[in-house]
């Protein structure tokens, strides 16, 4: 009985190069390759954001600027005007 | 002998170099007499030094013999640098007072004197307190003992130090001393550009405390930078301070931003 | 035609952008030693010799200043520095992020960080000048600025002498052929957004002082017109 339990069942045969320590190995390093993967894009989001928004603010305070300058320009043509 | 320089026929006396080194001189000589009557700036300087180093003394007792290499660079060129912007701060101050800078800038004094002699004057009394200050170190921290076995050494740091600081500073504690001086503004340009001397100085503290070969290149690199810090601080002298009159437009500017 | 070119530059910098960024990635292959995260590289490096780039023409432009007291080389050089400023402030934020990816740590005082993050103060300083010094304070901040650009060999050096464990600094020499084709539009890119934004902030320095000068002449009209009724 207990012989019986420890021996390979007779239907059960391991495919050449996949036994179950390569294939937990493999599932291993997949994992962590994903979870690189995944932690690197999110590194990569952000980094780009950042630039991208850096000159996204940039660009808004130009704007900005530049409508308060052209009240300006209006406020100076109205006084000439008058 | 101020008639030979001062007057008309200066120029053709001697050569230009040495009439501007002659002067500068003289302004700086005048400066220290003045600042030896009231002694106002040396006083003051003396007593902030005093102040700092109780204070790193304090934050500081704890430390351990063997991180004390390591912290003590750093405590001599911090309280240098907030030494250094309190007296370049009042070193124009009386100029401003009376509106004395403007006389010297009329006056047919070569620009440069005028820059030289005030970073003289600025690194001898900084360079005062920073010697108070490596004393009180010396006396606080054991691993600071190296100051007072080798004090020619030293001397020669401290003084390529305070040179460097009183380059850069004095360019810029000039030019907003003729504007209507907002002092913050120095530190906010002193520490930044002085920041490439004082990582040398750091770094060549560091290897005198250690006892490294390596000090003397250390000291011959913080002495390029001074030169050129000098060179450059000459050289800007003029035009930052004098340049072309700007005056109404800046005037114009800031009253528009107010309405 | 003046004011269509900024415009004309942010366009083409859109149009490169999204080929830019598919051939970083789907085009580029993986970089063995750091994996994906390096491919924060093809904007963070450009980025850095932009603002390297900008330093040098505010240094420059600052000195034609002081030299000949040029209106249009003061707005470029107060230009420059703001956008210093922001790329420099892009540097500064993605150098960390690939390093905390990297290295497991953001800021590691390396040399390059630290003496990037100098040169930002040196700039941020003449903003400063610029924006709260009183008036005449130009001349100063221009000081500033050629002191600040002469600094930028000064600061590496130092720099690198004080933290003597430095990695080296020929990654882009050895960059493989394929990663230099995904590098050149990604600065091309960028190259021109900055630009753009430098061309508009030139042109509103100009109006600024056109503007000024407008009151100031009419403050002297009305104020010499009573005098003529008096008179």
């Amino acid at each position: 009985m207990d012989l019986k339990a420890n021996q390979p069942s007779d239907d059960y045969e391991p495919v050449a190069g996949l036994d179950q320590q390569t294939v937990q190995c493999v599932r291993a390093c997949e994992s962590e390759a994903a979870a690189k993967t995944a932690s690197d894009y999110q590194h990569i989001v952000w980094a780009y954001g950042v630039i991208w928004s850096l000159f996204a603010i940039y660009g808004v305070m130009l704007w900005r600027r530049a409508s308060r300058q052209s009240v300006e320009i209006a406020d100076l043509q109205r006084r000439l005007a008058q | 002998m101020s008639e030979a320089l001062w007057g008309p026929g200066a120029r053709a006396k001697t050569s230009l170099d040495m009439v501007a080194l002659r002067q500068a001189w003289l302004l700086a000589v005048n400066d220290l007499r003045q600042e030896a009557r009231d002694l106002e700036l040396i006083l003051t300087s003396t007593f902030f030094s005093l102040v700092v180093l109780i204070m790193l003394g304090m934050s500081f007792s704890a430390l351990g013999v063997s991180s004390q290499p390591l912290a003590v660079p750093g405590m001599l060129w911090l309280s240098v640098a907030f030494v250094g912007a309190l007296t370049l701060g009042r070193i124009f101050t009386r100029e401003r007072e009376f509106d004395t800078l403007r006389a010297l800038l009329v006056a047919p004094v070569e620009r440069v004197s005028i820059y030289l002699a005030k970073a003289f004057v600025t690194m001898v009394i900084l360079l005062g307190c920073s010697l108070l200050t490596v004393l009180g170190l010396t006396l606080l921290f054991p691993a600071a003992q190296p100051f007072a076995d080798r004090p020619l050494e030293t001397f020669a740091l401290v003084t390529m130090g305070c040179t460097a600081y009183a380059g850069v500073g004095t360019l810029f504690a000039a030019g907003l001393a003729s504007s209507s001086g907002k002092n913050v503004l120095l530190s906010v340009i002193l520490y930044p550009l002085t920041m490439p001397s004082l990582l040398f100085a750091l770094v060549a503290t560091r290897s005198l405390l250690e006892g490294h070969e390596s000090f003397t290149t250390y000291l011959g690199q913080l002495t390029a930078t001074n030169v050129l810090a000098f060179v450059v601080g000459a050289w800007l002298f003029e035009p930052v301070l004098v340049g072309v009159p700007q005056k109404r437009r800046g005037a114009a500017r800031a009253a528009r931003r107010r309405r | 035609m003046k004011n269509i070119l900024p415009f004309a530059m942010l366009g083409v910098a859109a149009l490169i952008f999204p080929t830019s960024v598919s051939t970083i990635f789907l085009e580029t292959p993986i970089e063995q030693q750091m994996g994906t995260v390096q491919k924060i590289f093809y904007f963070h490096v450009p980025l850095a010799w932009i603002m390297m780039l900008l330093a040098v023409v505010c240094g420059v432009s600052a000195g034609i200043q002081l030299r000949r007291d040029s209106k249009r080389a003061e707005a470029v050089s107060i230009a420059a520095a703001e956008l210093v400023l922001v790329t420099g402030l892009g540097v500064l934020i993605t150098g960390p992020i690939w390093g905390h990816a990297t290295w497991g740590k953001a800021w590691t005082w390396d040399a390059r960080q630290v003496s990037t993050g100098l040169l930002w103060l040196v700039f941020a300083a003449y903003v400063l000048v610029r924006h709260y010094g009183a008036a005449g304070s130009e001349r100063l901040a221009a000081g500033l600025a050629i002191f600040g650009a002469i600094d930028v060999p000064v600061i590496y050096y130092a720099v690198k002498i004080w933290k003597t464990t430095h990695p080296s600094n020929d990654v882009a020499g050895s960059l493989p052929a394929s990663m230099w084709a995904a590098l050149w539009p990604a600065l091309i890119a960028l190259l021109l957004t900055s630009l753009a934004l430098l061309f508009i902030r030139v042109r509103q320095e100009l109006t600024d002082v056109t503007l000024d000068e407008a009151w100031i002449s009419l403050d002297d009209a009305g104020a010499a017109q009573p005098a003529t009724g008096d008179a």
